[in-house]
């Protein structure tokens, strides 16, 4: 779009009419805001003094069907939408980074329906998730969704990126917790998935959208299973020799029973954050695990639990280290506790089957600290979400002294990242575990998919024939 | 522009999403501008000259209560209201604030209080304590200055009010940050208390908060005990001096307002004073600590629909908690609650249910 043109102040005005004049704001002080997400590169950008990308117009829709007049209205003029809920994503995802309408969905933040004898919670897709899960604990019950953006990602988020919690393990991630959508497509239709999501009626759509990034609609309401809180949740930590180990034993754990939380660190993120927070200090690969629900379920899993980790030679710590990481599970994300500029760091995380989980591992270590030894940077990882079938790895990179010059750091942030990600490629796994593609991985997409990506372009062509939503994003 | 330290807090909330969803405008409004991370980052932006810190900035400086929940929430301890009252300093200074807020500015200058109007006396001699009414209760809740008096003449505490009671500078303060105005203003209060030369009992909790944490730090520090009514009350409750009324039969629920419940970690009294007055408490699932504020006095005066729309969601909390009382001793949250009591429940005055 071109500022200060006739059709800039045609176009404005007809958004005015669609969510109102007092949510439509082109003032350069509310768009600057959304030129920075999570994302480390918007982050240096900002921080070097540089501009970030910024939307033409900021559009704040109310309902569905405010969303739906100005997909309209941008499908007809060909007009960028990027989505933001939170802001809060890593993967550069809301960054609106073609310009043009950045629709905030924070607005839509209605609870429409709580059904406890049924068990699910149906909400507008702009609601704060802490606010929603607040509301759903207020009656005794969860939705069992805790990730450490629980307080700043929206409903609409989560979804987008199919994020996933802490207690994962136990109870899925976002696609597992999802019942039902309503979508607007970029055409402006508003439409609905199948009024449940297990059955052979057709292809589920569900998952279309959940993880499409705002790149194939706009999903605007979801209904999610709630559960009772537990009777009882213990929380247990132990420590293995060495990460091999623990992978051994925990693949036989959740093969076993079914923990909430399994957190399995290396060697060098026991020594460093886990140290650092939880105060435990001992070489070794440290693993907290709880176990949640009915006191008789949960004393017959622990006692399973406690024979798999002495087959490995764990020690058991008991309960205070395992409690002490779940009531500082939230202070690891705040500021300094948390990597921070002037540091260069990212989570590479990703996901396997158990045969190649540990062999990802040990060759994102070697292709980050091999190939990036020079900056002096440091990798650890851990492991927090675990399947009967796999796991995955949350590693991380960490270089305290990246390059000054932002294009310079931009150039070596995303040599790590090829490297980094075609390791886990080259060996089982794929590109992300729960942040999504975004921005930051958009390129790599094509290497992952190969010829399946034709699918995916398919759809974005069919839905999206104007390639309105979320351009650039998701390397569609 | 803003301190070193000022800078500091918002540089490091500015990539900060943690407390966005305990921060009542934001929630009302739905605008990323009102959260405590855009406002941090806002300020860098101006900081680095890649933004201006123009009258938009400023606006987006007023568009928040003051209410500490971020603060309060930050496991680190970065404090969002340090630097945006210090950018409503600068907005002030560089005639960028609001209209509707430089009136104000005005009028509390001149004479106070943000009404501009002459504070009505409560004075009154007595030998026992200092009662500080504060500009809110003295002009717009005045029932509740005077169900505070009549309770603690029921408990046989000879109370003094100051004729011409002074403002605290807790107003001019939250609009314009603690400038120099602010600290006069705050030196003619402490000095009129001072010379009563009587324990104070200070009826506003935003009073109370300017009175112990900053009149020390300028050097004009009350020299006698500086109580919270709340608190003065509950221990004439706990001593039998103020007895316990019969049950009411009414369940309500305590609000905890924002500076009695983050900046002096005050919940018990209020309760206690719900239960003396005959009221079965049960509660808020947002609350204490974490209670989500209702607005304040200062922030109706400039942003009055804004306001409503706060206390609102705070009676939507009261409606879900099944009780049928909203229970307060605070007059900044009587004045905002009492905008827009729904059908079927009841704003309470814990002081006149007690008398």
């Amino acid at each position: 779009m071109q500022d200060k043109s006739l059709m800039f102040y045609m176009i404005r005005s007809e958004l005015e009419d669609a969510v109102g004049a007092e949510n439509v704001s082109t003032r350069e002080m509310e768009r600057a805001v959304y030129s920075v997400d999570y994302f480390w590169l918007s982050r240096k950008w900002q921080d070097a003094g540089e501009t970030g990308p910024m939307p033409d117009i900021v559009v704040r829709p109310g309902s569905a069907e405010e969303v739906s007049k100005v997909l309209k209205i941008a499908n007809y003029y060909k007009i960028p939408v990027t989505t933001w809920g939170g802001g809060s994503g890593s993967q550069g995802g809301a960054l609106p980074v073609a310009g043009g309408i950045l629709l905030d969905i924070k607005r839509m933040d209605k609870v429409i329906d709580i059904n406890v004898e049924a068990g699910y919670v149906t909400c507008e897709t702009g609601i704060i998730f802490a606010t929603l899960e607040e509301r759903v604990n207020e009656l005794g019950y969860s939705i069992m969704h805790l990730p450490s953006c629980l307080t700043c990602c929206t409903v609409g988020g989560a979804l987008a990126h199919n994020g996933i919690g802490i207690l994962s393990t136990k109870y899925g991630k976002m696609d597992d917790m999802c019942l039902s959508l309503e979508v607007a497509l970029p055409n402006g239709d508003i439409i609905n998935t199948l009024p449940v999501p297990k059955h052979s009626s057709g292809p589920n759509l569900i998952p279309l959208f959940v993880g499409s990034e705002g790149t194939l609609g706009i999903m605007t309401k979801a209904k999610f299973k709630i559960v009772k809180q537990p009777e009882v949740r213990t929380h247990h930590a132990f420590l293995f020799p060495d990460i091999h180990t623990g992978y051994q034993a925990c693949r036989e754990i959740v093969q076993a029973v079914k923990p909430s939380i399994i957190r399995l660190f290396d060697e060098a993120e026991t020594v460093s954050i886990i140290k650092k927070i939880i105060g435990f200090a001992k070489k070794g690969s440290f693993m907290n695990l709880t176990l949640e629900g009915y006191e008789k379920i949960v004393e017959a899993e622990k006692e399973i639990v406690l024979s798999i980790a002495e087959k490995y030679h764990a020690e058991y710590l008991g309960n205070e280290y395992g409690e002490k990481w779940f009531e500082n599970r939230i202070t690891f994300f705040y500021p300094d506790h948390i990597m921070d500029l002037p540091q260069m760091f990212g989570t590479l995380d990703t996901v396997a089957t158990h045969d190649n989980i540990e062999k990802i591992y040990w060759a994102m270590k070697h292709a980050v600290e091999d190939g990036f030894g020079e900056y002096g940077v440091r990798f650890i990882s851990h492991s927090s979400h675990w399947y009967e079938w796999g796991a995955m790895n949350y590693s991380r990179f960490i270089i305290d002294n990246p390059p000054e010059d932002p294009e310079e750091a931009l150039r070596l942030h995303n040599r790590i990242w090829n490297a980094g990600v075609r390791a886990a490629l080259a060996n089982g796994g794929v590109l992300n575990d729960h942040h999504g593609v975004g921005l930051k991985l958009s390129r790599l997409v094509k290497e992952q998919y190969g010829p399946a990506l034709q699918v995916l372009q398919a759809l974005k062509k069919e839905l999206d024939p104007n390639g309105i939503l979320n351009p650039y994003k998701m390397g569609l | 522009m803003i301190s070193q330290n000022a800078l500091h807090h918002a540089e490091k909330c500015r990539f900060c999403w943690m407390c966005r969803h305990l921060c009542p405008v934001q929630h009302q409004t739905g605008r990323e501008v009102n959260t405590p991370r855009a406002k941090g980052l806002l300020l860098s932006m101006a900081n680095k000259g890649t933004q201006p810190f123009d009258k938009d900035m400023a606006q987006a400086m007023y568009e928040c209560l003051l209410c500490d929940a971020c603060t309060n929430d930050c496991a680190t301890g970065y404090q969002p209201p340090l630097f945006i009252r210090e950018a409503r300093t600068e907005a002030v200074v560089n005639e960028l604030a609001p209209e509707a807020v430089m009136k104000l500015i005005d009028n509390a200058l001149e004479t106070g209080n943000i009404y501009g109007v002459e504070k009505p006396s409560y004075g009154q001699d007595g030998t026992d304590v200092l009662v500080y009414i504060g500009e809110v209760a003295a002009i717009q809740v005045p029932q509740m200055a005077k169900n505070l008096l009549a309770v603690l003449k029921k408990a046989g505490v000879s109370a003094k009010v100051l004729a011409n009671e002074p403002a605290s500078g807790v107003m001019l303060g939250d609009l314009m940050g603690y400038t120099e105005e602010v600290r006069q203003q705050a030196k003619a209060c402490a000095d009129a208390i001072n010379a009563a030369g009587l324990p104070v009992v200070v009826l506003d909790s935003y009073d109370a908060e300017i009175m112990k944490q900053k009149y020390p730090e300028w050097g004009c520090e009350i020299k006698t005990d500086v109580t919270t009514a709340t608190a003065y009350v509950a221990k004439l409750i706990a001593s039998g001096k103020l007895e316990a009324k019969a049950g009411t039969g009414v369940q309500g629920a305590c609000h905890d307002d924002d500076r009695l419940a983050r900046t002096f970690h005050e919940f018990a009294p209020i309760r206690a004073m719900a239960k003396a007055a005959g009221y079965e408490v049960g509660e808020m699932f947002s609350r204490e600590k974490l209670a989500k504020s209702c607005g304040t006095a200062v922030a109706y005066g400039y942003m009055p629909a804004l306001v409503e729309k706060i206390a609102a969601s705070r009676w939507e909390d009261l409606k879900r908690s099944g009780c049928a009382a909203m229970l307060t001793a605070s007059p900044q949250a009587y004045l905002c609650l009492s905008l827009c009591v729904p059908e079927g429940k009841a704003l309470v005055d814990l002081y006149a249910a007690l008398v």
